[in-house]
């Protein structure tokens, strides 16, 4: 068992015989030098996704959910296809990748990670980082280069990412997925 | 079938966790028809607010409420409709899997400590989820409309209305606590933890124009008031005069009577959590020692509620507020702080019982949980 102020962002808790991912933790202190955790969760066999609370020192069974390196293969409706090195092919839809549906796009090389609940693949991680191209964004109003100033840039797949206002339409740009913010600019994938 | 509540309460210092849930529990008895446990692990507590209250006895009737020990080791008893575990206090295991076991669902709260910060309406009524079947959620009392609001018996408005329009009352019930009223004094209460401001406080009050008749129950702050006075053990009905001020001793007294004691002074220094809500339902300027957390997680607290509080003032009497309750907090000078709030004292007046006014417009805290419970259902 852990504590839920040690179970962290991407880990899996068993609630009640179901797996949940959290997606998000906030630690905060609440009176008299004692503290909660607001979590969002998603549930690994359903999709559903609810927000809950715990006292800081409340007691989860973390669970060890088995992964599988994959990489993303194709569209086809209303399944997003990942395929392993062995080729097997492992479909998810959109709720089940909702964490990392803004950086899903056609043609993506990221190696990613299958993750498994009793033998069912219930969702995929992404790498931390990730190489994205910008389609579109405005001119540098500025011409700033201290990377301090920030503006909207589109995805090919529409995702909106705040990236540094010297970034330019068709630049390669690093993501944290954790966070999904923009880290640097990036050379094109080879 | 009355709703049955059981309240869980572990006394960890001061009479804030006690003070919060004797008053919640006879509210909920008296208000809302529903029948009230409450549990406590230190009677010794309760008897200074409640002194009819036996602190030896397992089980006891006091103003509708059923009091009972908290028994070590847990003596089984079957679970009530609704539990609150009131400040994260931890349930006995044995009671947690009778509530699991009850064929009727049984509604578990956590009710937290007060806070105005903004995460509070994020969190207040979210569940828990629990891995034993049961359904918990997280109760946060507030200031917000968001939040689970704040412990206000529902005649308590019109009780202090018509005691402040009424100066023989007044006069009464001071009177009664051994206190002479002072023609034309500044009327100031103080209860706090001890404080190393209080000083530059007292000196600046002595030192002033007009008389200061300090009030101060039996407490914490007393020690520090014997430092500043130069005497001996201060005890209940003491009475020591330093140039202008003029300090008297008051015994510990009830919930009911330290609300009188609120609406009869000008002027309150309160602290933590529930003697601070109770100054506001006073209507006056007020003066809040918050307690105090690691890693200074109280200033967090402190300024949110200063955020809000001061909404509507002018930048003169914000700072002068702000001003007076950091350097307090702090342990700062006071005398210059002291004088900027004199400068601005009938806006914060008005303030004050407009700010009342505004939060008496939201449910109260026992109305908003029974209002839970009823939507749980």
């Amino acid at each position: 068992m852990k504590t839920a102020q040690e179970m962290k962002p991407n880990s899996v808790a068993l609630i009640d015989g179901q797996p949940w991912l959290i997606q998000k933790a906030e630690f905060t202190k609440s009176g008299r030098n004692s503290a909660i955790v607001k979590m969002k969760l998603r549930n690994l066999l359903t999709g559903s996704s609810t927000e809950t609370v715990y006292k800081a020192d409340d007691k989860l069974e973390p669970v060890i959910l088995d992964r599988v390196a994959v990489t993303y293969s194709y569209y086809s409706e209303p399944n997003y296809v990942f395929m392993d090195d062995e080729f097997n092919q492992y479909e998810l839809n959109k709720d089940d990748l909702e964490s990392v549906m803004p950086f899903i796009v056609d043609g993506m090389t990221d190696i990613c990670e299958a993750v498994f609940f009793e033998g069912k693949v219930v969702s995929v991680d992404l790498p931390t980082t990730i190489v994205r191209q910008i389609t579109y964004t405005e001119g540098s109003a500025r011409g700033d280069t201290s990377g301090k100033v920030m503006k909207t840039a589109r995805l090919s797949n529409g995702t909106e990412v705040k990236v540094a206002d010297f970034c330019n339409i068709d630049d390669w740009i690093e993501i944290d997925t954790r966070t999904g913010e923009y880290k640097s600019r990036a050379k094109a994938p080879v | 079938m009355r709703v049955t509540w059981d309240i869980f309460c572990s006394v960890v210092d001061n009479y804030g966790d006690i003070g919060v849930t004797w008053r919640l529990a006879r509210q909920l008895a008296a208000e809302h028809g529903v029948t009230v446990r409450l549990w406590l692990d230190d009677l010794g507590a309760l008897v200074r607010l409640c002194p009819q209250a036996d602190r030896h006895a397992a089980q006891q009737w006091r103003q509708g409420v059923e009091v009972r020990q908290w028994p070590l080791p847990w003596q089984p008893v079957q679970s009530a409709d609704v539990v609150i575990e009131a400040f994260a206090c931890e349930l006995p295991a044995a009671y947690v899997a009778a509530m699991a076991a009850r064929p009727q669902k049984v509604l578990w709260l956590n009710l937290e400590y007060l806070s105005a910060e903004d995460w509070v309406e994020g969190c207040h009524g979210l569940p828990s989820l629990q891995s034993n079947g049961l359904q918990k959620f997280f109760f946060f009392p507030g200031f917000t409309a968001g939040s689970g609001g704040l412990l206000r018996e529902r005649d308590l408005l019109d009780q202090r209305r018509a005691f402040q329009a009424d100066p023989l009352a007044r006069t009464a019930f001071l009177q009664g606590l051994g206190v002479a009223p002072i023609a034309e004094a500044r009327l100031v209460s103080l209860f706090a933890y001890e404080n190393r401001a209080l000083a530059s406080w007292l000196e600046v009050l002595a030192a002033d124009t007009r008389v200061t008749q300090l009030l101060v129950p039996e407490g914490r702050i007393v020690a520090d008031l014997q430092a500043w006075l130069g005497c001996a053990a201060l005890v209940a009905g003491d009475r020591q005069r330093r140039g202008q001020l003029h300090v008297e001793v008051l015994p510990f007294v009830e919930q009911d009577q330290y609300d009188r004691l609120l609406w009869s002074c000008d002027f309150n220094a309160v602290r933590g959590e529930d003697s601070f809500v109770r100054a506001q339902w006073a209507g006056r300027p007020l003066l809040w020692h918050i307690y105090g957390q690691e890693e200074d997680a109280h200033w967090d607290k402190l300024e949110a509620f200063l955020a809000l509080y001061t909404q509507g003032l002018s930048p003169a009497a914000s700072a002068a507020l702000e001003g007076l309750w950091r350097a307090w907090n702090a342990g700062d000078a006071m005398g210059a702080r002291w004088q900027a709030l004199l400068q601005v004292w009938p806006e914060l007046a008005e303030h004050a019982e407009r700010w009342c006014l505004q939060r008496a417009s939201q449910a109260d805290l026992a109305e908003a949980l029974v209002e839970f419970y009823q939507n749980w259902l």
